[in-house]
């Protein structure tokens, strides 16, 4: 435990110090690819073991929102010959996602609908966060950065209607 | 002491005397001007209906607000990467519109009409049909 703790902090001052300069194109693609399927995985799991209709249906759009997304974001790194470098931020998000799944698989009914739609909310804010203050900033080629202004109200959206559901489920 | 008759005294006559030929000239103009206006209006009832683009892009309609006549088309094309409707409760339902598809709707009577795409609720328009 010790172990993991001190490893994520590593991770996270290696991220502040590789993006003392914000991350490059090619890092922010592989960001972009990461971010959108870590959400579609999660999606892919809910529309399993779900139990509440409207939050399958929530996930069933998870994978086509982010799924759309990530196609476009392919297209247009290979048209522009950049290759997805991984990164520190990459992998954080592949481990926070895995974690999340690995925590969803062991939930069932009502109280997995509940735990995704938490982790949906959270998770939409943080990739917000991050588009906003790390990727669009440091985008240099000017159709990665149409493509991250582009996408970003839909992130929004999927917020926003992730935070109703967890109302309506009886949330915070 | 006789004062001299003030000069333009003789003039004002003459002018007085121009004026029935310049309102001649004036309502001939006027005429003129009148005749091709009435086809032109009558045209203008006959128009024929257009086609009015919203383009759903970057997760909005654009135009959020468009105003059209009745009798005239609108087209919703989507230029997002993802799926998206034009909804107005009881009015109208694209249902869902893949990237790159299009929907068109013909509005059958006068109105404000207010929309969203169901899929992504922050997304609202407002058609206005006159």
């Amino acid at each position: 435990m010790r172990t993991a703790v001190a490893l994520a902090i590593s991770l996270l001052t290696g991220a502040a110090v590789a993006y003392a300069q914000g991350p490059t194109d090619a890092q922010i693609a592989s960001i972009v690819v990461t971010a959108n399927q870590v959400d579609i995985d999660a999606g892919k799991l809910a529309r399993e073991k779900a139990s509440n209709p409207q939050v399958r249906k929530f996930a069933e759009q998870m994978i086509t929102d982010h799924t759309g997304v990530n196609k476009s974001a392919t297209e247009l790194v290979t048209k522009l010959g950049v290759t997805p470098q991984d990164n520190p931020t990459s992998q954080a998000l592949k481990a926070g996602g895995d974690k999340n799944l690995a925590k969803l698989r062991g939930l069932d009914s009502a109280a997995f609908d509940k735990a995704y739609i938490d982790h949906e909310v959270a998770y939409h804010q943080q990739v917000l966060d991050a588009v906003d203050q790390t990727l669009i900033p440091s985008a240099k080629n000017a159709e990665l950065k149409a493509l991250l202004v582009k996408v970003r109200p839909a992130f929004v959206a999927h917020l926003e209607h992730a935070k109703q559901l967890r109302a309506s489920l009886g949330g915070m | 002491m006789n004062h001299p008759q003030p000069s333009g005294r003789s003039a004002r006559p003459a002018s007085w005397r121009a004026l029935p030929l310049a309102a001649a000239i004036v309502f001939a103009a006027a005429a003129a001007l009148t005749l091709p206006i009435e086809p032109a209006g009558a045209q203008a009832k006959k128009r024929k209906p257009a086609t009015h683009t919203v383009v759903m892009e970057g997760t909005s309609f654009e135009p959020a607000a468009l105003t059209v006549t009745l009798g005239d088309t609108v087209e919703w094309v989507n230029r997002d990467f993802f799926p998206h409707t034009a909804t107005a409760g009881g009015v109208f339902d694209s249902a869902i519109i893949l990237a790159g598809k299009s929907w068109t709707y013909t509005p059958q009577k006068k109105g404000e009409i207010e929309y969203i795409c169901t899929l992504h609720p922050t997304m609202t328009g407002t058609l206005t049909v006159k």
